[in-house]
Formats: structure tokens, C-alpha cells, sequence
């Protein structure tokens, strides 16, 4: 009962904010990158935010390969990419049981510059249909159930369009009848259900961010970032209506942007900073701009006026002497540079800051952050502009983790660079 | 070793030296502002003007960098950080004609310090700049005797010998705690693993890649080189041994007082990453991923090792390098510090931890006093440019031997290799179109 009504608030909720609706998906679904409404925000309430002295319960543990994508989920699938031995996967999974189902290989290099390397996009379920872009700029159109599928093409090859420094790292975003990749300068579409290409844009190098669709008066848009500039493009054709120049260190403009009526929050890390603007079809203008919240590649969050989100950079450089060398006490140092952060979406001055967490992710659900450290710990603590005092917190993981954890049907899942999936039971006890 | 193990030297010992001249230097120098230019603006140029700017002896009037983005980030950054506006220019040679400056730091990739280095110099400059001096040993050279021509003062990013725990750990060395030592084992392992072409493609529209490859060979870009990745393509610098290397040959030479070894030998190759590529579609790095070099001093042989595979961890250091003694084996570290295992198991470990500024783990900020003190004094700085090039050619005469597949002997002396006319052809190379190879 409570959760119909919930499903039916969700639908409410949905058509209010400028987000897609997604007709297939339940409500406790999270079938693409940063969930539903495209925010990092579930509406899962029946969750436990609490767990035993002795920790969690570990539903179960997964291989899936190396690489930094998230997961998705709907219809009791779980999907997700994964690199082993000279080539890519796309997996599903059950996402209650942690047992593979279907899994897609393809030949792809490592490319592990600076950092562990393998894929990191995370696939995009539409209804029956699953998406997912490679590094390298495979794209494939699933049959969600069965991993048969559909068309696939190299959509990098097709356009001609430069691989940015690290590979293309944009899930598919379903719009309509459209699929927009981050691919080029400021996106490209194909249509989701053939992959004929319906529109690209210039040859400059791709941002690492996911396109985030939204209305203006009644007309879909989305930001599409490249190295230098965030776009709002014109979906239905592809125009760029207006552009903000954001030249990051490595064209590294990689956070989600966040869309609050008229305005849009922008973040990037090696120095960057962040801003809001505030927009119409034709224009924008600044509204803050200042260095307190550097999104180097994880996104932040948007509660009631405030944003929450990881300030500052993990440590990247060049190959060489910096490349070397990593110890144990070596990351406690890191640990310390990257902070999480509680800033005013107004005015961006900040309200709460702690270290120690390096540099983690989070999502949120039923007034929690759900955070997972650098290191593997994840915390759980009351949405507050006060300050981060976690009720729950357990290390779930050993090596580097830099991708979001996902709650969905209170399962937690948390992944770590060299692939290491595991599923945390946060059921309430009464549901159980 | 647990830590209840270890015992920790007093750290006002290492450190006492290092705090007693800085305020010196800071008081001594407050009045100047030297006029300086930063050649090469990327990640580890930025390092070290921060640190020049902090120390507020500089006024920075110009940047280089053949990429347009990276001169923006940079003026931007250099102007939000210290109010300066500097001039920018993707080609040096107009900054060289249009500006006039007292120091330039030169942390371009290695195939354009000898050249920038040069050009500064006669410009009346004193020169901050990274190693290796040289792409190859001729060009080092003749930055050597540009300096010493023009008395000025270069001053070569060698940070290990000014870092707190380096010091006091050579001086541990040196007054004999560890005994006579009978070899060295100097090594920088990372992880990695086959590695599959890159393809070419269009440079980004603001980078200026005619200026990039400059005196180097003109091959096709891809995002692997740049930013950032020119390091393990042998066009532009010298891999691992020419990275990570000329630190810890330098320590050796530091160590023994030596100023070059007799003999050399090196192996290695790629088993791991695989054949280097370069065609008209794509490429790979060229750069050995492993390498074993052998350094036969006088009184003792050194070891260079490095990998770029297997790099998990399973060996309690993974760079630095061992001393081995008559007393024990001594760790020179990075991060982790120095540490020294006695022979004798009832003695305790000695351990002294590392003092760096972070994020990159150096010491910058202590060269760069260093540098604007030897301007001011006239005298040699901490790391005078003889030492880089006695570093620098410790890590290329690796490099050549390992080109050849066959030992070489060398006349330190002279800088020649002794009776081998090709290895000797190594010790320089062919400049690409207006760029003339300097002379020594």
C-alpha cells in the first residue's frame, strides 16, 4: 500500500520537475546513471539506516571486472561494466542474488593512464532495451533480458569525432525517441530504437560528464559539456542555444550539472571550482562562481537549497615520478586533501566540511547520505546543513572506490576499481 | 616490521639544518623581485612557480606553453595566486625576444630543456630547470658551459637532495652507520600491462604540435603524449630510467662522491606492454617497461631496475634505493622515508619518516630558497647544474647502452665512450627544421 502511494507521489513529482519520466521503470527502480530523476536522489524510504555493531549484512559479492561503472537496476536486474583480460563486458546480473544472468564481451584496451583504467560509463536501461558506450565508443542496444542484441556500432568511427583523453565516459541518456551521447564537442543523438544518427556536433574534444536533459519553457534541452565549454543544446536538433566557457586542467569537466528551475549548478575539480547560472532559452547569466566545491569526477546532490558533494582533487599528475610509488600511507595523505562538503545553492558559501573520506561519492534517500569512501567505508548519516555525523558506517570494501554507490530495493551496492561488487542488506526489520 | 619495532630519530635532528637557513634566506631576499618567466606550464611547472611566488621574490612575466588552454589555466591561476599578469605565448621564441627577465623555469618536456635553458641563459637569465638537463649527454653539456660561460646560476630540479629526510639520510650513510657499502640497488616499480595502440589523430585545435616536437622528430599526435604522457615516448624524453632514474643515480653520485661510473651496461624492453607501434594510424609508447642498468664505479657497482608490471604491492618498497653494508641494508625512500635494518638483530631498526609538501611529495619550496640564495651569494647552488648533468648522464648512458644491446666504457673525463664511434654517434642527435643542436 505505502508503496503505490509512493509510486504515485513519484509520477506527481516527476511531471513537476524538469526531469524525464521513465514509463517502464517501477519506483524503486534506478534504471540510469544518478537514478530516476537524474539527481543522485532515490525516493526509497523503507531502508534501515542503521546496522549492528558486528556491521551490515553482506547480500553477496561479484567479480565484475575492472573499471569505474556504477550500476543500474530494474526488473530485478542489475547491469553494469566490467574489463578482464583484454576486453570489456557488459554484465547482468540479479540484483537480489548477485548470480550472472547474461554477459557481452568485447575486445577493448585497459587504458589504464593515471589511473586503474576499464570502463566508466555505466549503462542505461530503457524498458526492454539496455545502452552502453565504451571508452572506445562501442555502443550497443540490448535486449535487456537477454543480452541479444539489437544494433551495435562504433559511434566514434561512425562520426569521426576525437576520443577525449580518457575515453568517452558519458552513459547513453534516453530522451524521447532519441538516445544523446556525450560524444563531440557538445553531444550527439541517435535514434534509441535503430541507431541511425538524427544529429552531431563539432569535432572538439568530449567532456567526461553525462548529458543532463531539462525543459526551458516547454522545450527539451540538455547540458552537454566538452573540455572548455558546458552547452545547452537544443535536443530536437541539436543547437547549441547557448554555451559557458569552463576550461578545466585535461578538459576534465566531469560531474553532473544540477538543474534547479531556471538555474544550473556547474562543478569541476584541478582548481576549477564551481557556479550557478541562471538561464533562459537564449541566455545566462552568473549568478556565483567561486572555488568551494570541485567536483573533480563524482557529483553532488541538491537537498533543500544545499548541495553536498566531494570538494578537491584525488591526486592525478603526469606518468611518471608521480605515477609511482603508491603506499598505504600514502593514501591516508590523500585522504586528507579531498572533503566532503555541504555548500548554499544560493549563494555557494559553505556550510560544513570534513576530511578522511578521500575521494568518496554519494547518493542520497529518505533525508540520508549514503557515502562511500575512497577506501571502501560506507556511511550512512541524517541529510544536514549542521555537519556529517554518520549512524551507521562499515568498511565494505578494500581498494580504491570512486563510483557512486547504488540503493535500490534496500540493497546497497558499492564497487571498487578492480571490480569488486558488493551488495549490503539495509532492509528495515520490518520488512524483513 | 611492526612500528612497536621501530625507533624514530629525533626529527628536529633531520630537520634543524633545513628551518635555520630559511628565514634567512626569505629576510635576505624580501627587497627583490626577480622578473621571471615560466617555460613549460603544465603540472609540474605550476609546482614550481607556486612555490616561487610564495616565496614572494619572484614577479612572474610570462608563461610558455605550446598548448593555449594550459597557458590560460595557468595565467589564471598565476594571477589569482599572486596578482600578476603575466604575458603568455605558445611560442618561446617570441617570449624570448619581447620579454626581459632575470630567471627562467624550464619544465618543458625533455626534449626542450637544453635548448630553452640555453636561450635563457643568454639572455642574461638564471635558470630553474627540471631534469634530465638533456635529451641527449652533448646538449646537457653545453648547457653546463653556457652557465659557466655566462656566470649564471642554473639551478636543476633535483628536490632529493634538499628534502629533509634525504639529507639525513645521506648523513646517516656517510658517517658509516651502515658500514663499508659493497653495492647499490636503485629501483622504480609500477604497475601496467599490455598495451594496445592509441590512434592518431587531428592535435587538439589549441595546441601548437610543430612546437611541441620542436627539435624532436615530427610524429603523428594522439592523446596518449599529451597532456602529460611524453615521458615513455623516447622523441621527447627518456622513460623511466630518464625520469624516475636521474633521482636516484644522483643519489649514488651524492652518496659516493663519484662523478661517473666506468662501465655501463643495460637490458630491458617492453615483454609486458608489448611491441612499440607508430604508424599513420596509430601508436604506442616506445619506452622500455622493464630495464635492469648496470653502473661499475671504481669501488663499487650500482643496479637500476625498473617495471611497469606486477606492481601489487608485494615488496615493502616500491622506489628508492638499498645500500648495502657491512652494517646493514639501508632503504632511501620516498614517501616512505629512510630506514635502516641493522645486521645485528638485537640492534633496532632505525626509521626516519618523510618530509615532503604534498600533493607530489617534494621539496620545492627548499631548492627554490636554495636557487635565489646562490643567486644573491654567488655561490654554487645545492644543485648546481654539473650536478644534473653528472645525474642526467648516468641515466642516458643506460638509455644508449640498452639502444646498442652491448656494454659501453666511458671516458668521464673527455664525455666520450671509449673506442665505439656508434655509441658515441648517440651522444647527440639530429635537431628537426630551424632548431640548431647546441654546441658544447
Amino acid at each position: 500500500m505505502n508503496r503505490i502511494v509512493t509510486g504515485i507521489l513519484c509520477l506527481a513529482i516527476n511531471f513537476f520537475h524538469h526531469t524525464l519520466f521513465n514509463p517502464f521503470a517501477s519506483a524503486e527502480d534506478w534504471p540510469v546513471y544518478r537514478g530516476p530523476d537524474r539527481n543522485g536522489i532515490s525516493k526509497e524510504k523503507d531502508w534501515s539506516d542503521q546496522w549492528p555493531a558486528s556491521g551490515p549484512t553482506i547480500a553477496w559479492r561479484s567479480k565484475v571486472g575492472i573499471g569505474f561503472s556504477s550500476v543500474t537496476i530494474a526488473n530485478g536486474k542489475l547491469y553494469t561494466l566490467g574489463y578482464t583480460d583484454d576486453h570489456e563486458s557488459v554484465l547482468c546480473l540479479d540484483a537480489k542474488t548477485g548470480q550472472a544472468i547474461w554477459k557481452h564481451d568485447y575486445e577493448a584496451p585497459l587504458e589504464d593512464r593515471f589511473f586503474e583504467g576499464g570502463p566508466t560509463s555505466t549503462p542505461t536501461i530503457d524498458g526492454e532495451r539496455l545502452y552502453s558506450l565504451s571508452r572506445q565508443g562501442e555502443l550497443f542496444c540490448f535486449e535487456a533480458s537477454s543480452g541479444k542484441i539489437i544494433w551495435a556500432k562504433n559511434i566514434q568511427q561512425e562520426v569521426g569525432s576525437r576520443i577525449p583523453g580518457w575515453g568517452f565516459a558519458a552513459s547513453p541518456v534516453v530522451h524521447q525517441e532519441k538516445l544523446i551521447l556525450g560524444v563531440g564537442e557538445s553531444g550527439l543523438a541517435v535514434d534509441k530504437m535503430t541507431g541511425a544518427l538524427l544529429w552531431k556536433s563539432g569535432d572538439g574534444e568530449a567532456g567526461y560528464m553525462t548529458p543532463l536533459p531539462f525543459e526551458i519553457n516547454h522545450q527539451w534541452h540538455a547540458m552537454i559539456a566538452s573540455g572548455k565549454f558546458y552547452h545547452c543544446v537544443d535536443l530536437s536538433t541539436g543547437k547549441v542555444a547557448w554555451k559557458h566557457r569552463w576550461l578545466t586542467t585535461y578538459g576534465c569537466n566531469a560531474a553532473a550539472p544540477i538543474v534547479s528551475n531556471n538555474r544550473v549548478f556547474l562543478s569541476s575539480g584541478y582548481g576549477r571550482g564551481s557556479t550557478l547560472l541562471e538561464f533562459n532559452q537564449e541566455s545566462y547569466k552568473v549568478l556565483w562562481s567561486n572555488k568551494e566545491m570541485q567536483n573533480q569526477f563524482n557529483s553532488s546532490l541538491l537537498i533543500d537549497g544545499h548541495l553536498y558533494g566531494f570538494d578537491g582533487d584525488e591526486k592525478g599528475g603526469e606518468e611518471g615520478e608521480a605515477g609511482t610509488g603508491e603506499s598505504s600511507e600514502e593514501r591516508l595523505n590523500e585522504a586528507d586533501r579531498v572533503q566532503l562538503k555541504c555548500i548554499d545553492f544560493e549563494t555557494g558559501k559553505p556550510r560544513w566540511s570534513i576530511s578522511g573520506l578521500g575521494s568518496g561519492s554519494l547518493m542520497a534517500a529518505n533525508d540520508r547520505l549514503i557515502v562511500l569512501s575512497q577506501s571502501g567505508e560506507l556511511c550512512i548519516a541524517p541529510v544536514s546543513t549542521m555537519g556529517f555525523r554518520p549512524t551507521a558506517r562499515a568498511k565494505v570494501l578494500d581498494g580504491k572506490c570512486w563510483t557512486v554507490p547504488v540503493l535500490c530495493n534496500s540493497l546497497i551496492y558499492c564497487r571498487n576499481a578492480s571490480g569488486d561488487l558488493v551488495c549490503i542488506d539495509v532492509h528495515s526489520p520490518t520488512e524483513k | 616490521m611492526t612500528l612497536q619495532r621501530r625507533s624514530f630519530l629525533q626529527a628536529s635532528l633531520a630537520s634543524g639544518a633545513l628551518l635555520g637557513s630559511g628565514p634567512m634566506i626569505r629576510a635576505a631576499s624580501k627587497a627583490k623581485k626577480y622578473r621571471t618567466v615560466l617555460i613549460g606550464s603544465g603540472w609540474w611547472g605550476m609546482n614550481i612557480l607556486r612555490e616561487a611566488m610564495a616565496s614572494e621574490n619572484c614577479q612572474v612575466v610570462a608563461l610558455v606553453d605550446a598548448d593555449q588552454d594550459v597557458l590560460e589555466l595557468a595565467a589564471e591561476k598565476v594571477k589569482s595566486l599572486s596578482g600578476d599578469q603575466p604575458k603568455t605565448y605558445q611560442d618561446v621564441r617570441e617570449m624570448l625576444d619581447k620579454e626581459s627577465f632575470e630567471i627562467a623555469i624550464v619544465a618543458t618536456p625533455d626534449h626542450w630543456h637544453a635548448l630553452n635553458a640555453i636561450d635563457a641563459i643568454g639572455k642574461g637569465a638564471h635558470v630553474f630547470v627540471e631534469k634530465p638537463t638533456g635529451h641527449t649527454i652533448l646538449e646537457s653539456r653545453a648547457m653546463l658551459n653556457a652557465a659557466r660561460a655566462a656566470n649564471r646560476t642554473v639551478q636543476v630540479g633535483l628536490h632529493r637532495r634538499i628534502g629533509p629526510h634525504y639529507v639525513s639520510g645521506m648523513k646517516f650513510l656517510r658517517d658509516g652507520n651502515a658500514g663499508d657499502i659493497g653495492m647499490v640497488r636503485m629501483f622504480a616499480h609500477s604497475s601496467g600491462g599490455k598495451e594496445k595502440p592509441t590512434p592518431n589523430s587531428p592535435p587538439p585545435e589549441n595546441l601548437n604540435w610543430d612546437l611541441y616536437c620542436g627539435p624532436a622528430p615530427m610524429r603523428p599526435y594522439c592523446r596518449k603524449i599529451h597532456p602529460g604522457g611524453f615521458r615513455n615516448f623516447l622523441d621527447f624524453a627518456n622513460g623511466t630510467l630518464g625520469d624516475w632514474g636521474v633521482h636516484w643515480l644522483d643519489q649514488v653520485l651524492w652518496w659516493s662522491d663519484e662523478k661517473f661510473p666506468k662501465k655501463i651496461f643495460s637490458s630491458g624492453g617492453r615483454p609486458i606492454s608489448g611491441k612499440a607501434v607508430l604508424n599513420d594510424k596509430e601508436q604506442t609508447t616506445d619506452a622500455p617497461d622493464a630495464q635492469i642498468a648496470v653502473y661499475e664505479f671504481e669501488s663499487f657497482t650500482a643496479t637500476w631496475e625498473h617495471r611497469k608490471f606486477a606492481g601489487n604491492g608485494a615488496e615493502k618498497h616500491s622506489v628508492g634505493c638499498y645500500f648495502y653494508g657491512t652494517k646493514g641494508t639501508f632503504h632511501m625512500g620516498w614517501r616512505d622515508g629512510w630506514t635502516f635494518h641493522p645486521s645485528d638483530s638485537k640492534q633496532q631498526v632505525v626509521h626516519q619518516e618523510a618530509e615532503h609538501q604534498e600533493p607530489d611529495g617534494h621539496s620545492i619550496k627548499l631548492l627554490w630558497a636554495d636557487f635565489i640564495s646562490a643567486i644573491e651569494s654567488g655561490k654554487k647552488p645545492t644543485c648546481d647544474i654539473e650536478i644534473g648533468h653528472l645525474a642526467t648522464n648516468m641515466s642516458l648512458l643506460g638509455m644508449i647502452s640498452h639502444k646498442l644491446g652491448r656494454s659501453i666504457e666511458w671516458d668521464g673525463a673527455k664525455e666520450r665512450i671509449i673506442g665505439d664511434e656508434e655509441a658515441n654517434r648517440l651522444l647527440r642527435r639530429e635537431y628537426r627544421g630551424p632548431w640548431k643542436y647546441p654546441t658544447a
